[in-house]
């Protein structure tokens, strides 16, 4: 213990004061607060076997130095954690090095594929009757890649785990860590992990182990007034609601983690950044008032939405993105793209296409170099009611897919920006945020409520009307919240439950859809969208046993998640957590959209007799659950195959 | 002849008024000037244990005396001495006799500054007597206008074996915004828009799973506005504001809600209240420097912590004494409430709540609720000549369920530690990670 001391008066007083100039800075007697835990976390996916297996150490630490540099409660805080997730090890036929296999797609109805093919009528990745499987010399060089670059192994149709093709596209997305097979890991530092990265995720090149490193003090101006400072790596918290987030929008999230499931303070991705506050205290007017200058000075971080193969993958968008990642890089086979007659067949069915390198697909990410993220918030407690008014410029956490990038005819090999093709750039445009908060306490309900509201300028959202297939929506967002502790003598006479409520809205008011012939074609988004939580908490025997159910709805997505679990605490130091993750209602499999097959981007040559006009590109509405679906799916809804036990011991220390 | 006349009577009532007024303060707060109270058979120095509990039962209240005969622990039995609350929360009260009434409804208060409310004795007879007698609590000099435990140790303990199942370390805040008798500013702040009385801050180091775990309670000087409460979770980094079921649920697991602090921690509003006599009943109060202290708990200055033993170590091995006790039942307004009603033996003198006596909905007896007095000229230095009466061990005794939570102090009345600005929302958040 001494030797920690040590090295962590070595860290506080050399490093960060060093690094301050400061180094003459004498701490105080008071020790070092030091706490920690190690952990190991287990789940079992049903179908897919050991999902996670989590071993994690965390060790925090703060000192306060008392009076220093003129601040009061001179203060030094850190949190180190280091994770090793042996999934990819014990359970590497699914998640690691020998996940996927090969695969063959799907040619819907198609009586020339099943002459060729026999079984069910599909085609080997790389072998569709347009592309490499179809007549030497006949197909167009957009249809062709090379099979010996881009192998039949270790893929995985995309979806594949949650639905059928059901006529609809599918990829073949490659699913083994990128040390093992590099397709689809052309983005850099965007989904683009080896083995190590995936089993020890916290020891990247931002050095997320050092989850959070700061330093804070306050300034007295006043008896009751301060200006108080906190600079360094930390999470900043704005809002007040769980599992989903309205305002809380300042750092970035880990959905790679555990989906939304875990803590958000276990989630969010710490950042470098700056907060002063002005606390004036008690007023003539307000009980309590703030003021808080955020200043976002670390380079972007996206939300970490998992990879093509990674057992938490929300929305499965990281299989999308690498599947066509893949595309662009080294070509791939689609399934159902065209029909049939198209190519001149007696053929009333669907047949996969192989696209060439540089057709389709995703070609790089265009992460923000800009270290401009910052805002204001004005907080305080008014006639008993907490409020917040806030403003957060940033950068959106959600990547966008924006069509507007050069890439090759398939037909003629003519290279341009062509309209309505599923060519993309990955970007995250620049948002504006303007929000509120409340929460009050109704003595004649005997239950605390909760609103935040928040209206965005800048967000993007994939639209098939636009010409680059995406469009920007100013989005209204609400929560209210409920929270009440009620007696259910039944089952404790003695210790109230705590039953909490929350209601999501989202409106998007530039949203877009449109009737085309064969479908709906805009913005797979819902205009309009709600999500319900409860969560329903008994404690017994001195509060270390806690049982507790959350449940989550998304209304339009018609899915929702069970989860109950039980808390124990053993003792002081040991916590045992067993718990169940049950999904129900409509899978990614109920949902389709517009999947872009009709967009006609190279006509004449991809027009449908639905075109009105085939030189004029535009979908008209064929739709499949692939690859959109999965945003009317949610993340509740697209994980509908991922029913889970889970038990994690942890020991803190 | 006649001017001289009236002017003799008008002198004399006044100076009778005068004398009667002064007698009432003086009676209120120095009830042990004439002597102290006395029983057959009761000395100081002697044990009141299992075998002689009978014979002093009238002075001991019902759940004292079951676990007295039952073994579960004995009492030693102190001199009775004067707690002497602070000169300027008497000065205060002598300057506002009989300016201060009950409104109409319960929870009104008209005419209160500062000081004892009602000094006067209670009389059966005043049907609102009890409501009185909540008041000179609520307004009482309990920690004085601010004062700290720092720190504060929770132990949840079973009562059969005696083991002790968790230890919760705390710091606790009290400040009065309001009322205010000794500590600037008096009598109360400037800068308080929803006139708050009174604030508690509650800070949680220990252990791993609860710390940084705050709880911030603003009371209004309107005892009809409910509380604000907040609670900061550690792990969820983020402020939540309490409904008042949470207030009267188990705080952290322990056998203790938050209504229960200090004895009882909740409006004259959510209560009816009840005058049930006057009594001499033994009470915990002590002088802290005389007793054998724990010696498993230190603190860097030496300080001791009051040690616990009987039965499942669920009493404070202090002494008693056998004092001035006003019996004052209060039942909850609220239907829904998780308890029938509490009997509190409120010290006459100190206006504090050492013993209270809770019962389910059902009417039996569901805990036993000590908190021991220190004197404060015999504890820590700072506290002396401040004429708190000191929290200094508690016990909350879960009779039903067999099961204890003990509470030992460092009562510290030191307004350094208890700026205003800790008893602010953006604290907690400050305070947390």
């Amino acid at each position: 213990m001494r030797k920690i001391n040590k090295m962590l008066s070595a860290l506080g007083s050399t490093a960060i004061l060093a690094g301050l100039g400061l180094v003459n800075a004498q701490a105080q007697d008071e020790e070092w607060d030091m706490a920690g835990f190690v952990e190991n976390a287990t789940f079992y996916r049903d179908g897919a076997g050991i999902s996670k297996s989590r071993n994690t150490g965390q060790f925090e630490f703060s000192k306060d130095f008392g009076k220093k540099f003129g601040m009061n409660n001179f203060r030094v805080s850190g949190t180190l954690r280091a994770t090793y997730d042996a999934v990819y090890d014990i359970n590497d036929d699914e998640y690691g090095k020998n996940a996927g296999g090969p695969r063959s797609f799907e040619n819907a109805g198609s009586t020339t594929a099943q002459a060729i093919y026999g079984g069910n009528g599909n085609s080997p990745w790389g072998q569709s009757i347009l592309g490499n499987g179809g007549p030497p010399g006949a197909v167009p060089p957009g249809f062709l890649f090379d099979v010996s670059r881009n192998p039949n192994q270790g893929l995985k149709v995309l979806g594949e785990d949650m639905h059928n093709p059901n006529a609809g596209v599918t990829i073949g997305v490659p699913v083994r860590p990128c040390d093992k097979d590099s397709r689809g890991c052309g983005l850099d530092d965007y989904m683009d992990f080896d083995t190590n990265d995936l089993r020890f995720p916290e020891f990247n090149d931002q050095l997320d182990f050092i989850r959070e490193l700061y330093f804070e003090g306050s300034v007295p101006t006043g008896d009751m007034s301060e200006l108080f400072f906190r600079v360094g790596k930390q999470q900043v918290v704005w809002g007040r609601t769980d599992l989903f987030r309205v305002l809380d929008i300042i750092n970035p999230v880990d959905y790679s983690r555990h989906n939304i499931y875990d803590e958000l303070e276990d989630i969010r991705i710490p950042q470098w950044m700056a907060t002063a506050e002005y606390r004036w205290g008690a007023t003539e007017i307000f009980d309590d008032l703030n003021l808080q200058l955020v200043w976002n000075f670390d380079e972007f971080r996206p939300n970490a939405l998992g990879q093509g193969g990674t057992p938490y993958s929300i929305l499965d968008a990281g299989s999308f993105f690498r599947a066509m990642n893949n595309c662009w890089e080294n070509g791939c086979t689609v399934s159902n793209f065209v029909p049939a007659g198209a190519i001149g067949l007696d053929d009333p069915g669907l047949i996969a296409a192989d696209f060439a390198p540089g057709v389709i697909g995703i070609r790089q990410v265009n992460l923000p170099d800009g270290h401009d993220q910052g805002g204001i918030k004005l907080e305080g407690v008014y006639n008993s009611v907490g409020f917040s008014l806030n403003y957060y410029h940033y950068y959106q956490q959600l990547p966008v897919l924006r069509g507007d990038i050069v890439s090759m005819n398939a037909f003629t090999g003519e290279m341009a920006d062509w309209d309505h093709l599923i060519a993309f750039d990955i970007d995250f445009p620049e948002v504006d945020l303007f929000g509120g908060s409340l929460d009050f306490y109704v003595d004649s309900l005997k239950t605390v409520f909760r609103v935040e509201t928040t209206y965005t300028q800048g967000e993007e959202f994939a639209n098939t009307i636009e010409p680059d297939l995406y469009s920007e929506s100013d989005v209204f967002r609400w929560v209210l919240g409920i929270d009440r502790n009620t007696f259910i003598p039944i089952l404790n006479k003695n210790r109230a439950f705590l039953i909490s409520g929350q209601v999501f809205g989202q409106h998007l008011l530039d949203h877009e859809l449109e009737r085309a012939p064969l479908g709906d074609i805009g913005m797979p988004d819902w205009e309009d969208n709600y999500t319900m939580t409860l969560l329903v908490k008994g404690w017994y025997k001195s509060d270390t046993i806690s049982p507790q159910v959350i449940m989550a709805y998304d209304y339009e997505a018609g899915a929702g998640t069970f989860a109950p679990s039980v808390d124990w605490l053993i003792n002081d130091n040991w916590r045992l957590i067993v718990g169940f993750n049950i999904k129900f209602g409509d899978g990614m499999g109920d949902q389709e959209f517009d999947d872009c097959r009709t967009c006609n981007p190279f006509p004449p040559f991809t027009a449908t007799p639905a075109h009105a006009d085939p030189n004029q590109s535009g979908s008209v509405g064929l739709s499949g659950i692939q690859p959109l679906g999965r945003f009317r799916s949610g993340p509740l809804g697209s994980a509908s195959e991922e029913d889970e036990f889970q038990v994690t011991l942890r020991y803190r220390f | 002849m006649f001017k001289r006349a009236a002017t003799t009577i008008a002198m004399a009532a006044a100076i009778g008024v005068s004398h009667s007024y002064a007698d009432v303060v003086d009676e209120s707060f120095y009830p042990y000037r004439e002597g102290a109270p006395s029983y057959e058979g009761l000395s100081v120095g002697m044990t009141i244990n299992a075998s002689n509990a009978d014979q002093f039962k009238e002075i001991l209240d019902p759940a004292t005396y079951e676990q007295l005969k039952n073994g579960w622990w004995e009492m030693k039995v102190g001199e009775t001495t004067s707690f002497d609350l602070h000169p300027n929360y008497v000065e205060a009260t002598r300057k506002n006799l009989g300016q201060v009434s009950l409104g109409d409804e319960l929870g009104q208060i008209n005419g209160f500054v500062a000081g004892r409310p009602f000094p006067e004795e209670p009389s059966a007879d005043d049907p609102r007597a009890g409501e009185k007698l909540a008041w000179n609590y609520k307004y009482g000099y309990n920690w004085g206008d601010s004062a700290a435990i720092y720190p504060f140790y929770w132990r949840y303990r079973d009562l059969e074996s005696g083991k002790i199942e968790r230890t919760l370390k705390f710091n606790f805040h009290f400040l009065n915004y309001k009322h205010r008798v000794q500590h600037e500013p008096v009598p109360e702040f400037a800068d308080n828009p929803s006139d708050l009385f009174r604030a508690i801050y509650v800070q949680v180091l220990e252990p791993f799973d609860v710390k940084n775990t705050q709880l911030l309670i603003h009371r209004s000087s309107d005892d009809q506005t409910a509380d604000n409460t907040w609670l900061y979770l550690g792990f969820q980094r983020r402020v939540r504001r309490l409904s008042s079921g949470q207030i009267t649920d188990a705080f952290l697991g322990a056998d203790i809600m938050i209504e229960d602090f200090e004895g009882y921690n909740g409006r004259i509003s959510d209560m009816n209240w009840s005058y049930q006599g006057t009594r001499n009943i033994m009470l915990p109060f002590f002088n802290h420097n005389e007793l054998e202290l724990a010696t498993d708990l230190e603190e860097k200055d030496g300080y001791q912590f009051v040690d616990f033993g009987g039965k499942g170590g669920c009493f404070p091995n202090i002494t008693w004494q056998l004092r001035k006790v006003y019996v004052l039942e209060s039942d909850p307004i609220d239907e829904n409430h998780p308890i029938s009603k509490r009997t509190h033996y409120v010290d006459a003198q100190t206006f504090t709540l050492p013993r209270t006596l809770i019962y389910d909905r059902k009417g039996d007896l569901w805990k036993s609720w000590l908190i021991g007095q220190a004197h404060p000229d015999h504890h820590l230095e700072k506290n002396k000549g401040t004429g708190v009466s000191i929290d200094d061990a508690f016990s909350m005794l879960d009779i039903q369920a067999g099961h204890c939570t003990t509470g030992q102090f460092k009562g510290q009345v030191d307004p350094k530690l208890n700026e205003v600005k800790l008893f602010t929302v953006q604290n907690m958040r400050a305070k947390g990670r």
